[in-house]
């Protein structure tokens, strides 16, 4: 045990000499949450839009107004034609185009269903069916307006809708995506530094011979491997503490459930990816291979955990190998600690199988360094 | 037997490479012995498995009468290894690496300080205490490293190259220490690249090609060198060699530094060539036992 200290001890005095290392520990983490944070954004908001009204009557007026007041759309301009308004779409000045007809207000009057049509650039699929939903929201929200207001339009129309839906997004109240992307990140930098930190640790010493010297110490591989991983665990805290700040003091968000739990799981987290550093480190000999080999495993873990891309989009034997992702179940337990406040017993299946790859990947790792040094 | 040194029939490859071929030597405690041997001769590889960082392949390797394939902890507990490459934290001072490996081998604290002075006095890193260990000069590391090998009073001490590139003072220094270590009792297995320094031990082992060629006392060696010896010194040292090569009985002829070692057997003898400046008969040294031994085995 006290053999463990000692390592720790020296672990720390390296740290704390090298300043490059003091800047991936504690300033890496709040200038890429910041970042990150407002960068890595799916909200549509500020829709470009242009309208062309060959109606020029109440009702549409109402319309344009309905379209001016939506905080998601920035009206840019009224088209006379249809090829002015195709130059616009053209020219990357409009995402999204409502053409209002001729004689829509008598055509209304008269129950005649008018048509409205909605143009949406389609180049980020994404966020056009995100824009269109939209419009037909203001839309609908123009048709009730007019129904309320003339009930004897309302019968005679059929296809005004009797029953007014009343969506509340739960746990995420504006859909708002830094509350579902910044855990997400959070997960995602904490893998990075851990990982890279414990991979390149031990290559280093290799690099330097201190490995063989240490070797030769009545030091067991066990208590080598605690005493390496150790340090790494209580800085990636300090770099999960520093992250969380930057949550709550940039972004607003607030830990919905318990930081003890938040702190405990993370440690478990932890000790996957850093058991998969050691393991990098008894597959390479310099630490630039332990940098590209860590990068391969890196892609995987981000791109495969749901951060970035919904798994249940992913054709079915990727979603299979997802299940082999640890921090795929840490960003579900990051994100429903943050915003739901989930407690202990709702993340069972997740605290299962995170303990499933701590214990497999450490003793895997275990295993190696023993027969590479021996 | 405390610190002793018994290998027999000792074999280890790496993969199709038989890096040490069979090889026996029984090392009394309290002996210094050198192992010397060009690269790749097998000397890096037998000094690991001494450590018990390798395993051997076949045959019979002890510490202490220990067996290194199944008593790892106990060797390592008495013995000190010091690699060939420098390997002590660049990023940590004289002092803070000496006490890391003080509280890796679990020297007491009670003991600690007085053993760090000691090794202070006899390396005479005292004044340099806070320096970085990357920051001293060559010979300054060997004797930090050395420090930190004898950090836990080994009873036995495995060096591996540890005055290779290091200037003729230290070295001279550094192995005024290891005898005086080894006046203490302390058996000591040093390999060297240089053979002027094999008449400093008490025995020297040959190590070429995995194979041990000789082991004797370096006065004992000497004799085992069967031709007469002549030194030749010239200004054109390749046209005199090329001559005696060619032109004479000569046994063997090699460069030694400015001048060429020549030997003949017993029934000729060498008339001062044209060219050579002078010509005298000498007793053979070292190193010219090692490159006879070495001839005559491939």
């Amino acid at each position: 045990m006290q053999q463990i200290l000692y390592l720790i001890q020296k672990e720390f005095r390296q740290v704390f000499r090298d300043p490059s290392m003091l800047f991936i520990i504690f300033f890496a983490p709040i200038v890429q949450t910041t970042v990150l944070g407002l960068a890595i954004t799916v909200d549509v908001k500020n829709i470009q839009t242009v309208i062309t009204d060959y109606d020029n009557s109440t009702a549409s007026l109402a319309i344009r107004r309905k379209f001016k007041n939506n905080p998601y759309f920035s009206v840019s301009g009224y088209v006379e034609s249809p090829v002015q308004l195709r130059e616009k779409m053209d020219g990357w000045g409009a995402q999204l185009a409502i053409v209002i007809p001729s004689h829509f207000e008598r055509d209304l009057v008269r129950s005649q269903q008018p048509a409205i049509q909605v143009i949406v650039d389609g180049v980020d699929g994404n966020s056009a069916g995100i824009a269109l939903g939209y419009a037909l929201g203001v839309l609908s929200d123009y048709t009730i307006d007019v129904a309320m207001a003339n009930p004897a339009l309302a019968f005679s129309a059929r296809r005004i809708p009797l029953v007014a839906p009343l969506a509340r997004m739960w746990y995420n109240l504006d859909l708002e995506s830094k509350n579902y992307m910044v855990p997400g990140l959070i997960a995602v930098l904490l893998t990075m530094v851990s990982l890279f930190l414990s991979s390149m640790g031990l290559v280093r010493e290799k690099e330097l011979g201190t490995l063989e010297q240490l070797m030769v110490t009545p030091i067991k591989t066990w208590q080598l491997i605690l005493g390496k991983v150790s340090p790494f665990l209580i800085l990636g805290f300090l770099g999960l503490a520093m992250m969380l700040l930057v949550a709550f003091v940039v972004f607003q968000l607030k830990v919905a459930g318990s930081l003890v739990l938040l702190f405990g799981l993370s440690a478990l987290f932890l000790l996957t990816t850093l058991g998969l550093g050691i393991l990098v480190s008894t597959l390479a000999h310099t630490q630039q291979q332990a940098m590209f080999i860590s990068w391969f495993f890196m892609v995987f873990l981000v791109f495969m955990s749901g951060f970035l891309f919904p798994i249940k989009n992913m054709p079915h034997w990727v979603q299979l190998l997802t299940y082999l992702n640890p921090m795929r179940y840490f960003i579900i337990i990051l994100r429903e600690i943050f915003l739901k406040g989930s407690s202990l017993k709702f993340l069972l299946n997740e605290i299962f199988a995170l303990v499933l790859f701590a214990s497999t990947i450490l003793t895997l790792s275990s295993l190696r360094f023993q027969k590479r040094v021996s | 037997m405390p610190g002793s040194i018994k290998i027999n029939s000792f074999s280890k490859s790496y993969g199709d490479i038989l890096a040490v071929n069979n090889i026996s030597l029984a090392i009394d405690p309290g002996e210094l012995v050198g192992l010397i041997g060009p690269d790749g001769a097998g000397k890096t590889t037998t000094m690991r498995t001494l450590c018990t960082l390798l395993v051997p392949d076949a045959g019979e390797v002890l510490v202490d009468g220990r067996d290194v394939r199944t008593n790892v902890a106990a060797i390592r507990a008495m013995l000190g290894y010091m690699p060939q490459r420098f390997s002590l934290y660049p990023d940590l001072t004289v002092a803070q690496n000496l006490n890391f490996f003080a509280d890796l081998f679990g020297v007491p604290p009670a003991e600690k300080a007085e053993r760090l002075q000691t090794l202070y006095q006899f390396s005479k890193l005292e004044p340099f205490r806070k320096r970085l260990a990357g920051a001293l000069s060559g010979g300054m590391k060997q004797k930090l490293a050395l420090s930190c090998t004898l950090i836990h009073t080994p009873r036995t001490l495995i060096l591996d190259e540890p005055t290779t590139g290091v200037d003729p003072v230290s070295r001279r220094e550094f192995w005024n220490i290891l005898r005086q270590l080894r006046d203490e009792g302390v058996t000591i297995l040093v390999s060297t690249p240089y053979m002027e320094e094999a008449d400093l031990c008490d025995r020297v082992a040959f190590m070429y090609q995995g194979r041990i060629l000789a082991v004797d006392k370096p006065a004992q060696l000497v004799h085992r060198f069967p031709y007469k010896l002549y030194e030749v010194s010239g200004s054109d040292l390749q046209s005199l060699r090329a001559y005696l090569e060619d032109e004479t009985d000569a046994l063997s002829v090699q460069i030694f530094g400015d001048r060429l070692h020549v030997s003949y057997g017993p029934e000729s003898a060498l008339i001062a060539p044209a060219g050579a400046e002078s010509v005298q008969q000498i007793e053979p040294s070292i190193e010219d036992v090692f490159l006879y031994l070495m001839q005559t085995s491939a």
